[in-house]
This record gives structure tokens, sequence and C-alpha cells, in this order.
């Protein structure tokens, strides 16, 4: 029975989704207790209908969104027929609908009259969930029982009564215990607003005509996206990046994409890529999903809604016991290293297709720096994740954004007050990285530098990052970014680390990050002279790195181009390319 | 401020006009559009000033004070026309500035542009110095560097510098150092310190207040010195205050040394004027709505006090009401009226996506070339069109200034919305009403909802040009049941700056937990604010019964990042560590509905202080002195309100002829602005001038 669907009610119920997930996304910036959360903001807010099919998703963190139906689906199958007014659900395992142990996820049943209308879901990611490492988020674990607690998914609310077992157990099994009920009594008084603004939402027009609206609202979504595929010329498309490797075999880990355009329907398979590895770099395929989807929505467009219809007009197929859809218990912490470049392979596929809407490879994905010990006469623990963003590759007409968050997150920094007020360690330098960037016509984002020196006596470091030995790709000419590296005393020994490592520091030790650019788009010959002089005067290149790879020479005595230099060098390179 | 009588003229800026309200002291009012003159803001003012009294039949000498809201602050951080600055910052961070808080407003837009700093890295120097989180210094600063930087900055043309060190907001000495040898070294340069301007931690958000101080410095330092001398060149010997954003006044000369402060500054007056109408009408809490042209915002008045924030962000382009947001503007944490505007006026432009859902705004047709039925050469549908439309705006504004030509509306709805939509003329038409009212209602929820207040218990006082014809459909949809529309409501602004007292903030760092907390400690805290408050207040010639003070504490759960201000009681004598812990977890639970019992820190003691101006606007007695146009004559015309009742014939009176009572529907006119009241919506006079609409029942 076809409800009429009026489309002004249509925008007004939109709208309203829209501002109930605003409204949990902000709650829990306010009360969330660890700068992960807080200060990163890695975590995200979603409403789904009973069925578990998302409605809503707030502008946090992107790559949750697609790994939600997944653990709604188990959620649903667990307890679909068994769920009561004031339930809250939680559950982290990776091969039970979570991503990796560290996201917790939450699910609160929204009740209206007898029946379930809906769920508010929130995902945080906790400081540490125990396990090997502090933070429990190490590259180097090889089976998730390393990793910390599994949580299956578990009502730790019934009926409005706290389950005081979970809660003890969840306390007995982290570093900070304390840190880690905050975070949860945040997501739940996040859940509480949702519901409290979607029954709203339900005693205005009615369970029924509602969710006549829901569907219509992923047919909205379904709609637009069978639109913009249908402009996109039939075919296959592939394209294969890289991961440096494990931390154990010496790689580099393929992720081959390959998306097949049939008319308004996309088939994306990962066949050819790389087996499930030792370290703890897999990723689920509910998150392999996600990082597609992710992709995938980049190219589409903006009014494109974050909802369940998009997904219905996209099939994602990896084989079981890959890298991309990985066995238990192969180690999964590191996973969104995996995702970063599940969205780089799926983007520079799309290149192809649509050369307007994506950029050339970004940073490759945070780094995560890690510091966990004991701090002062009282050995108060403590666990540091810091997360450093990034820069974009360049665009079809302009170029790449530096210090932004990569694309599939929409994390936020943490401040260097707030952090050396918290952390016995001072950040010596914060920056942009000189000459890391991608030429092209349209240069990529510069990297960031940050430095870290350890004030306490000791402290575990744990650190990931990526696209050491293998840079973030350019499109259509463009040149490759500079790689990341990581260096242990900077001014002292030097001591060039590898991209993923865990070991002891002592007080007094510096680590220095410095990460990769964006990748370059276009010719790199063809970007304007006057550009690159203006890139020179702001110390973001070098002149050096000015001729060498724009083949633009500056007149000594200030930032101007000198034109026939130029054009005498660039002819030069040119030449050089045959 | 001795004198409680003499006459005073409020005066906003706004895009299009430069507005003007004067009051005589004896309870007659005035009121004067002018035309801007964007490049010169300072001419329009003056010249509107000479006109009023002219039409007043009043002297310069007659003015006791001239009160003003400007956007030269906000204007120039849009056109990016500030002046040339520098950037000092600790060796390590000069960046900090650039990468900001790294989040995107919106996700899956790999087309976005970041906004450019407002200091190039070129400008941006750094020095050797370093202070500890703990507040001690880890290396001294370099002085002998520092002088060089700041040579160099002057010889690339810099006119205002601002300095920035990591942790100065704990040991503010060599900022301080800094800015002594820097005013020493270069005089002339506006320098800005950033603990003058904000000593609070996250060295981004002070960073960037300070450089958006720096950055407006000489603009809006040169712009109050033209006017002042503007207004002594034509007789006007009164002190001149200016607005703040969070809805004060201060003396010209603390807008000229604090301006980031001021950047909004005509916006929050509005608000201040509607809190102010609301005491002396009974109306304690209310949702402000003001909307113009092009967008339209939302504030709250609770108890009678007015909504504030400690930061906000500038854009270039629409503030979106989800808060959360840190990108794509220049941050600025001063304390505000907490607006939430969205991209919706009568000119915003409505539109179909490709999935057919029907969008209005932010892409306004402005005032050139202005929606359809200006006949002005826009082509595109307009919410004023689609009010046209429907019988909502007259054929021609009062005053018969313009023409609206509703062939042309109903042409480019039929054609760019109805056609494609697959509606009738008068349900598209209506569409776009209740798109661009679902629109602003987002922005009213920003500001009630997400505080955990509800709408439903608020009076909508609404006004701007377009407010009123909006204000009952928009209450209506909030289930809000009490409608205000003030006096001149579409000049209310300029007459809320009439309303304003002189406010002074201060602040002061009291890190711990609060269990730590000494009241004797928090005594002495109070005790040193009040005095700083006191002389600042002094000096603006204050007397001691007119000063008042307003302190909170700022507590929030250990390891949070947001505080919430607890007010402290006049006595301190009351003020214990379990009342302020009580006070905190009530305060917190009303709002995310669960409060820990875990452990309370303070972060801050904050200090408002205001001084009283004798002789502000009341609301009490005015009276538009106004006969220069003639009475409307009353009639009738066919108006759409909706499925539910569809056409119906309306009664339309001019405003100034309304007396009593009716109930709609009915259309009163003025110069300068249009009320609709609807059906089974019964409106009376107040008495004081404003109509007061009481809405029952559920219609569309």
């Amino acid at each position: 029975m076809a409800m009429e669907i009026d489309p002004i009610t249509f925008a007004v119920i939109k709208n309203g989704l829209d501002t109930i997930v605003d409204d949990m996304a902000y709650t829990v910036m306010r009360t969330a207790r660890s700068p992960i959360v807080r200060d990163v903001l890695d975590y995200s807010a979603t409403i789904c209908d009973a069925q578990g099919r998302i409605l809503a998703q707030a502008k946090t963190v992107a790559l949750h969104l697609g790994a939600v139906p997944d653990a709604m689906a188990v959620v649903l199958d667990e307890y679909g027929d068994d769920l009561e007014p004031g339930d809250v659900i939680i559950l982290n395992d990776p091969y039970a609908g979570g991503m990796h142990l560290p996201d917790i996820f939450m699910f609160k049943p929204i009740f209206h009259g007898d029946a379930v209308q809906g769920f508010a879901v929130v995902i945080a990611h906790h400081s540490d969930v125990g396990g090997r490492v502090p933070g429990s988020n190490a590259s180097d674990s090889t089976e998730i029982f390393q990793e910390g607690l599994r949580i299956p998914p578990l009502k730790l609310y019934a009926a409005g009564q706290a389950d005081r077992s979970l809660f003890a157990l969840l306390r007995t099994n982290v570093r900070l215990p304390d840190m880690l009920i905050g975070d949860l009594q945040a997501q739940l008084a996040t859940c509480n607003v949702g519901e409290r603004a979607f029954v709203n939402l339900l005693e205005k027009h009615g369970g029924e005509t509602l969710h006549h609206y829901f569907d219509a609202l992923l047919d909205y979504g379904e709609r637009l996206t069978r639109q913009a595929i249908r402009a996109w010329p039939n075919g296959r498309y592939c394209f294969t990046d890289y991961i440096d490797d494990d931390g154990f075999e010496r790689g580099p880990i393929p992720i081959v994409c390959a998306i097949d355009v049939q008319d308004d329907h996309l088939e994306v398979d990962f066949e050819g890529s790389s087996p499930q590895v030792k370290g703890a770099i897999n990723c689920t395929l509910s998150y392999t999903k996600s990082s597609t989807y992710l992709g995938i929505r980049c190219a589409l467009g903006r009014e494109v809604p974050n909802n369940a219809g998009v997904y219905r007009c996209i099939t994602v197929t990896a084989a079981e016991g890959t890298i991309l859809n990985p066995r238990m218990p192969a180690a999964v912490a590191a996973r969104a290293l995996t995702g970063y470049r599940v969205v780089d392979a799926v983007l520079g596929a799309l290149a192809e297709i649509a050369p307007d809407r994506v950029m050339a490879a970004g940073e490759g994905g945070n780094t995560v720096v890690c510091f966990g010990g004991y701090e002062g006469d009282s050995q108060i623990p403590f666990i540091l994740v810091d997360m450093i963003n990034g820069a974009w590759g360049g665009r079809a007409s302009k170029d790449g954004i530096e210090g932004v968050t990569n694309p599939s997150q929409n994390m936020s920094n943490m401040p260097v007050e707030t952090l050396e007020a918290r952390y016995p360690i001072r950040i010596e330098e914060y920056a942009l990285r000189q000459d890391s960037c991608g030429p092209g016509e349209y240069r990529g984002g510069l990297g960031l530098v940050r430095q870290y020196r350890l004030l306490a006596d000791e402290a575990v470091l744990q650190l990931r990052a990526d696209r050491v030995k293998i840079p973030p790709y350019g499109l259509f000419g463009g040149g490759r970014a500079a790689p990341s590296r990581n260096i242990l005393d900077p001014d002292g020994r030097a001591e060039a680390l590898p991209g993923k490592l865990t070991r002891t520091l002592h007080g007094g030790d510096v680590i220095r990050h410095e990460q990769a650019g964006g990748g370059g788009y276009g010719d790199p010959l063809h970007r304007d002279p006057d550009a690159v002089g203006q890139d020179v005067a702001d110390e973001k290149i070098s002149r050096t790195f000015a001729a060498a790879n724009f083949g633009v020479i500056l007149l000594p005595d200030g930032f101007q181009p000198d034109r026939a230099a130029t054009a005498a060098c660039r002819q030069r390179l040119r030449l050089a390319r045959i | 401020m001795e004198t409680g009588v003499g006459a005073r003229i409020g005066v906003d800026i706004g895009g299009t006009f430069t507005d003007l309200v004067l009051s005589d002291g004896l309870g007659r009012t005035w009121f004067h559009k002018h035309a801007s003159t964007p490049a010169q803001p300072e001419r329009a003012v003056l010249t509107g000033i000479v006109d009023i009294l002219q039409r007043a039949d009043l002297r310069p000498d007659d003015l006791v004070e001239v009160l003003h809201g400007t956007t030269v602050g906000s204007n120039t951080l849009l056109q990016q026309n500030g002046a040339r600055t520098g950037l000092i910052t600790t060796k390590g961070f000069r960046d900090v500035l650039e990468i900001g808080r790294v989040r995107t407003p919106d996700m899956f837009d790999l087309q976005w542009n970041k906004p450019a700093p407002l200091v190039p890295r070129r400008l941006r120097r750094e020095v050797t110095e370093r202070i500890a989180a703990d507040g001690s210094v880890v290396t001294p600063l370099d002085e002998d560097e520092l002088c060089a930087v700041g040579a160099d900055l002057m010889a690339a043309g810099v006119e205002s510098i601002a300095i920035c060190f990591i942790n100065s907001f704990r040991n503010p000495d060599h900022e301080r150092r800094a800015d002594a040898l820097l005013r020493q070294r270069l005089p002339g340069l506006a320098i800005t310190a950033s603990v003058n301007v904000l000593a609070e931690m996250r060295e981004y958000e002070r960073t960037s207040t300070a450089v958006v101080n720096a950055y407006v410095l000489p603009i809006l330092q040169s712009y109050l010195q033209r006017l002042s001398d503007g207004l002594l060149a034509i007789g006007v010997h009164a002190p001149l205050l200016v607005g703040d954003s969070n809805g004060g006044l201060a003396a010209a000369r603390t807008a000229q040394e604090k301006p980031v402060f001021f950047i909004s500054s005509g916006r929050s007056a509005g608000v201040v004027g509607a809190a102010r109408l609301g005491r002396v009408a009974g109306e304690e809490d209310i949702v402000v709505f003001d909307m113009g042209g092009t967008t339209a915002s939302a504030s709250l008045v609770q108890g009678g006090e007015i909504s504030r924030a400690n930061e906000y962000e500038f854009r270039a382009g629409i503030s979106t009401p989800a808060r959360f947001i840190k990108a794509g503007g220049y941050m600025m944490r001063v304390p505000t009226v907490d607006v939430a505007e969205v991209g919706s006026g009568g000119g915003s432009i409505a539109w179909i996506d490709d999935g057919g859902l029907l969008h209005v705004g932010p892409v306004s047709a402005g005032a050139d070339p202005g929606p359809a039925c200006y006949g002005l050469g826009g082509e595109r549908a307009t919410v004023s069109d689609a009010n046209v439309v429907l019988g909502y705006l007259p054929g021609d504004l009062a005053g018969g200034g313009l023409h609206l030509d509703i062939d042309k509306a109903r042409m480019v709805i039929e054609r760019d919305l109805a056609r494609p939509m697959n509606l009738s003329l008068e349900a598209a038409a209506f569409g776009v009403r209740e798109v661009a009212n679902a629109n602003m209602a987002r922005a009213i929820r920003a500001v009630s909802v997400e505080r955990g207040i509800d709408p439903r218990d608020f009076t909508l006082a609404a006004f701007g040009g377009s407010g009123p014809v909006h204000a009952c459909d928009l209450a209506r949809s909030l289930d809000i049941t009490r409608v205000m529309l003030p006096m001149m409501p579409g000049v209310f602004t300029a007459l809320g700056m009439l309303t304003g007292d002189v406010e002074r903030h201060f602040l002061t760092a009291m890190p711990g937990p609060l269990n730590d907390l000494n009241t004797a400690a928090l005594e002495v805290a109070v005790t040193a604010l009040r005095g700083q408050a006191e002389a600042a207040l002094r000096e603006e010639n204050f007397t001691t019964e007119q000063m008042s003070y307003a302190f909170s504490l700022e507590l929030r759960f250990e390891g949070q990042d947001s505080e919430l201000p607890i007010l402290l009681p006049d006595a301190l004598d009351q003020v214990s560590l379990s009342w302020l812990r009580q006070q905190f977890l009530a305060t917190y639970e009303a709002i995310y509905q669960y409060a820990a019992d875990d452990a309370v820190e303070v972060v801050n003691l904050r200090l408002l202080a205001r001084g009283a101006r004798p002789g502000k606007l009341d609301f009490r007695d005015v009276s538009i002195a106004d006969t220069d146009t003639p009475l409307r004559v009353a009639g009738g015309r066919k108006v759409y309100f909706g499925r539910g009742h569809g056409w119906l014939q309306t009664a339309v009176l001019d405003r100034r002829a309304f007396s009593g009572a009716a109930v709609g529907p009915m259309i009163l006119e003025s110069a300068d602005s249009t009320v609709v009241v609807p059906p089974e919506g019964r409106v009376r006079g107040d008495g004081l001038g404003n109509l007061l609409i009481e809405l029952t029942g559920e219609t569309e």
C-alpha cells in the first residue's frame, strides 16, 4: 500500500532527522572524558529505523557509517525479539559486528507504544580496552586475543537496570576504568538525547506516516545514487594501491580494486588483494564495505544523504581469508590503515570514471602515536592516543588541502596545550612539512610534522604510520608525495625508525613523525609559475624543489618567476622524460 | 554617566540600509532608513543623523549618547580586506593558525576549499622561547631574535602584529615582554598579545582570536576615528558607544583596542532589545527571531537572561547551527550572544535537486537583482516571490516605494517549481514557505532544543523586514503559541541599541579539582576581578551605584573539555563546595539527562561587569512620532493559508490604524514590514506598541 509522499513533509522529516544526529554528536563532544573522543572526535552518531537501516548520520567519523548495518544485523539477530524499553546494548567484537576492539558500539532501541520504532547508535573510540599494549591499538599483535577485551552483543542495561556484572568485568579488564566508564556514560547520554528527539518526531507525525517517509528517504538516497552512476561509462576499472607492510613481513601488501559499472549499479571486487596477514591490519568485511561505500560516496556529490539507500546500488566482494575479510583469530586493531588504503584504491579506480570528482592520494590515513606508562611518584597510569592528520591530494581544478582530516574520518586534533597539561610529554613542533607535497599542475597538500619529547621516566611507544615505503600516488601525470618518516632523537643520533613499531622510551627521548603529503594532480610542468613562486615565498616548497619538480626558476631577489629560465628548464625536463 | 535625560540615537548599519532610531528622552521616537554607503560607512551614519535630527526638530547638542552597531568588523572579515598582519609564535608553532582543528564542514566533499588563514605563512615568524604546561620557563625569550623578527615583519609591510606563545595562558611573562618590546621598537604598529584578548588554554583558539583582533584592529580603529571626528564636525559632542558581540556596549576606545569583541556588533543588539522589551511586556522566555533579506537568525532569552556562548566561528557564507563543527571559519573565542544563523531570508532562492527534493537557499538573490517580483532583473523564484503569490505581501510596499510584480512571481514559481514537482501554483509557493520555515526552525532548535530547552513554553518575538511575515507559521511548526511583534520591526536592531548596558568581561583561570577549592582563595580572586572591573567602569564615568557584577564559576567533570557556568550568589559566604557541586549536577542533568558521581573540576572564574546606563529606552513610553506617510485605506485580498484553509478573503489594515483585538486571517501593513495573522490567530495590541498573537489549534 503506497502512501502518497508529500514533498514538503518529506523535507521537514529529513531536516528533522539531520537535526537529531547533530544534537547527538554535540552531546558526545560536550560530555566525553577522553581526549581521543572529546578533542579528536573519534566517534559517530546514527539513527536507524526499526529494521536497523541507517536514516541519518552526524558529520562525525565517516568510516563508521558503513559498519553500522552489519552491527545492527548482529544485534537484531541476537535480541530482535528480546528488546524492552530502557535496554542498552554494547558490542566491540570485530567477529560479531564490531570493527576493532577500542570502538565500542552502543545501541538503544527507541520505543513508542509497544513496538521498537528505531535505534539510537553511538560508536566511540575508547582510550584502552586492555590487552597487550596500552591503547589496545597496536599493529604488531598477531591474534585478536592479544588486543583486549572482546565484548559480544550484551545488554549493558536491561529495562533501565545496569548490569553490574558487565560493568565490573569492563572495569577490571582495562587500564583506565574511570575514563572508559565516563565515555560510556557520554554514549548513553547521547542515546538518550537521540531517543528523546526521535520520540518527538514520532509523536508529531505518527509512527505509520513516519515509516512511510523513512522508506521514501532511503528511496531518495538510492535514486540520487543511481542517477549519478548512470552518468558514468559502463565498464571495468581497476587500480592497485599498497600498504608498506604489516610490521612483520617485508611487504608491500597489495589492495586490488576493480569497479564494474553496470548501468546504475556498481560491482566492486577486491580479487587479487593480499591474503590475511600476521600483523593487526586485517580489516573485517564490514569495514571493507564501509570504506568502499565511502570512496564511492565522495564521487557522488554532496546532496546524496547519508543513508542506507546508497548501499543498495553497490555490491562489494572480498574473498574470505584475505586481508579484507579475515578469518578468526586474525588481529585487526590497526584495521583503520587498511580501510584508508581501500578508499585510496577505490578513488584510484574512480579516477578514470569521474576524474573531476576525485583527488590524488592523501597522506594515507592518520598516523597513530600512542604513549603508555606511569607518571610521577605515585605512578599514575597514563595513555595518550594521538592522531596526526593530514593532507589531501591535488584535485582536478585546485591544490590539495593541508592541515586537514582524512576524508574517511572527520576528526580533529588534540591541542598541544591540552596534551601537555594532561600527559608527561612536551610537543616541540607541530608544523607543515616543507617539500612533502606531490608535484602536479595542482599540487598535493603538505604533510604535517609532530615532535614529542617524553618527560616521564619511561613509557611504551606504539606508533603506526604507513606510506613510508610506498608514498601517496599522483594522478594524470602528477607526482608522488614525499614518504612518511619516523625519527628517534632527530637532533642527536637521528635514528630512522620503521613505520610501525612498539618500543620502550626513556625520559628525554624525542620522537619525530614527518607525515607524507598528498599526491599531485596533472603535469607539474603545467603549473602556474606564479603559484610556484607563492609557495616558495611561503616556504611551503624550496627553490630547489620548485626547479626540480615544476621546472620553475625564480628571480634571485624575490619570488617572481624568471620566465625565460623557466621555459628553458621546463623544456629540459620534458626532454628528459622521453 | 551622570545624566539620564536627553536625546539618544541608535544606529545600525546593514547591508542595504543604515537604520537610525532617535529617542528624545521624553517618549517620542523617530525612525529613519538611509541607504548604506559601504565604502565609507560613516557617511550614511552622519547624513542619517543630520536628517533624523532635522525631522525631530532637535539640535546636535540635544544628543547625550550615540549608540552604534557596526558591521565594519564582520565585513572586514567577509571581504578579507583587513590590515596586513604578521604573527609571532613559539618556535615550532607558526603553522598552528593554518592547521587549525583539521575538520571539514561537510563529509564526502572532496572539492571543499579550506579558507586561507588571515596571516599567510610568509608573515608568520617564530622566536626562541618556551613555557611549560605548569607555567615554568623551559627556554627564556630570545629578545634579540624577537626584535629582529619584528623589524623583519615591519620591513615586509605589516601594519599589525599578533603574538601567541604556547602556554602563555599559564604564564604570560614572555608574551607581555614581547608586547612591550615590540611597542617600544616598532611605534605605529598595532600589537595584539594573545593573553590580552584571551587568557585561555588551547593554542589554536587563542592564536586565531588574537589574529582576528590584529587583522581588524587598524580598520575598526580608523573607522571609529573617522566617525568620531565626523560627529564632532556636525556638532555632536555626545559620547559614542559601540555594541559588542555579546550585546553589551562599550566606549569607542575599547572597541578600538579589542575589536575582536565587536565583530557581530549589530546582530546582538536586536537580542538585547528583545530581552528588554520582554521584561517590560512581562515576557521572560523568548525565542528571538530576526529575518532579513538573506539570512535569518535565532537566539534565546530565558528567565529574562540572554543565552550566550563563549566562542564562535565567523564564516564566509552561512553559519550552520551544527555547533560542533570547527572548520571553514575564523575562530573567535569571545563572549557572544548565542545566535544561530541560517541562509533563509526573503531573497533566498528556491530550487529542486536532482533527486526531486525542494531546497530554499542558501543562495540569495540579495537586494540586486532581488526577488523576481521586484522586477529588477531577478529571474529565480525566492521566498518573497512565494509570499507575493500567496497574497501575504501587498502588490506595492507601503509608502509606495516599490511595486511588486505578482505576475512575474507567479511565472517563475510555476516554471521553476510547480511544473517540475507536478504541484499546483499555490502548493508549490506554500511549499517554499514551509521549507524556508523548516530551515529557520532548525536555527531555533539549535539554540533551544540543543540546549535541552523546550521552545514550546516560549514566546516568539519576531522582527527584521521579513520576520513578521513568517512568525506565526514558524511558531506553529514549533508548537509555540504566543507571538510578539514589536513596533518598528524593520529597524528594531537600531532600537535595541538604545536599550543596552555597558558591559566588560573579565576572566581568571582557576584550574583544579573542585574539592580542593579554597573559598578564601575564591573570595580573593573575586575581589581582584571586581577591582579590575570597577576601575574599568569608573574610567567610563559610572558611579558605584550604577555598577553590577555577575560572577560565574566554570565547572566540568574531571577529564571533560566543555564547561558549564555556575552563577555565584552575591553573598559569597553562601557558597560552599557542596552547593557548587549540587548546582553543577542539576544543570548538567537538565541538559544531558544523567549526572555522574565523578570528581568535578574548576576551570575559570568569569566576571560580567555592567554599568547601567541611565535613561536607556525601556519601551514603557514609546510612540512613533512619524506623520510623514498617510494612512492606508483598509481593504482586503485573497490569501492562501495552506491546504486546510485554501484561499481566504482576508482583511488588510494599516498597522497604525489597528487597535483593540481581532481574529485572523488578517494582514497588517506598515512602512517597514508586513504582519500576517493566520486564521484563528487572535491578535491584539498590548499598549506598548507590540502586537501579540495567540495561536491555538493545529492548522497547516
